[in-house]
């Protein structure tokens, strides 16, 4: 679940988030930032493929899974999860 | 007083000598101030009614670069420190003197025009001149307003032809918010994080690009290609 203190703000074609605890900020792409929206505590990894596989219109969410878990696994590296 | 080289400690001083300190002396309280609107490490300029930050350790050509874009005509926030309003996101001029080495005047064929008039840096800087905007131009401020393009400046980059190219717009945001200054700083000299967070805000349309190249004036023609 993502912490509730980091920032998510929107630059120019990209995302930035801003962790205030760490002052760190991680510049994000548009599918890094839409999983980090995900990050809520009532997604798994399948239930965020399928959303955002129907919000893009690909017809094959397990491919997009496995880019999740990876955005998943880094924003947990980083600190960002609780 | 100002310390200078080559002279006591204490004694008489010149007028330019107290002008400089008490400048300095001035920035150094507003930054300090509690309050103000918030002041960051970066210089900016309205080019072609798009406005332009530029951002860079310092040595990395901000005020060379400011200075080039000015004497064109166009409008300056300033060449090293530029107002940020976290209210409405606005950035704004920083009334303050460029501050110019001799050889970039001297390159830029602003010697003639400014040299004569300008103000000699302290021991702390002594191959620095200050260059008062305002004694050239009376209307010389450009407007506050969003940042519409950031440059990021880089020392390391100062070679080969000059050019802008287009680079992250977050990683430049990122940049712009730790140059935040004064009471915007924690006391561990981090960005406020809500302030840190405003910035980004600001800069939410932005494009950015990374400079290339040693020759002010051409870079210069590159800034006013992109703007």
């Amino acid at each position: 679940m993502a912490r509730t203190d980091v920032a998510l703000r929107r630059v120019g074609s990209e995302w930035v988030l801003f962790d205030s605890r760490s002052d760190r900020a991680h510049v994000l792409n548009l599918t890094a930032a839409v999983v980090w929206t995900y990050c809520d505590g009532a997604h798994d990894p399948d239930t965020m493929a399928a959303a955002i596989a129907e919000a893009t219109g690909s017809t094959a969410p397990e491919a997009i899974r496995s880019d999740i878990e990876a955005v998943i696994r880094r924003f947990a590296l980083e600190g960002l999860l609780q | 007083m100002a310390i200078a080289p080559n002279r006591p400690p204490f004694g008489p001083t010149a007028l330019e000598d107290a002008w400089a300190f008490c400048e300095w002396r001035a920035t150094e309280d507003v930054l300090a101030a509690p309050g103000l609107q918030t002041v960051l490490h970066a210089a900016g300029v309205r080019v072609a009614e798009r406005n332009v930050l530029l951002v860079g350790a310092s040595g990395s050509g901000k005020s060379t670069l400011t200075a080039a874009l000015w004497a064109r005509g166009h409008l300056v926030w300033g060449d090293d420190l530029v107002r940020f309003a976290a209210e409405d996101l606005h950035f704004g001029p920083f009334e303050r003197s460029f501050k110019l080495d001799r050889k970039a005047l001297s390159y830029l064929s602003l010697d003639a025009a400014l040299g004569e008039r300008a103000i000699p840096g302290t021991v702390l800087a002594s191959d620095t001149l200050y260059v008062s905007p305002a004694a050239f131009r009376r209307r010389w401020e450009a407007p506050v307003g969003a940042a519409e393009v950031v440059v990021r400046l880089d020392p390391s980059r100062r070679r080969g032809v000059a050019r802008l190219e287009p680079t992250s717009e977050g990683a430049a945001a990122v940049e712009v918010s730790q140059a935040l200054l004064g009471h915007a700083l924690t006391e561990s000299g981090r960005a406020r994080p809500e302030l840190a967070v405003r910035v980004l805000e600001g800069l939410r349309t932005a494009v950015a690009f990374e400079a290339w190249g040693a020759d002010p004036a051409a870079l210069a023609d590159a800034v006013e290609a992109v703007a």
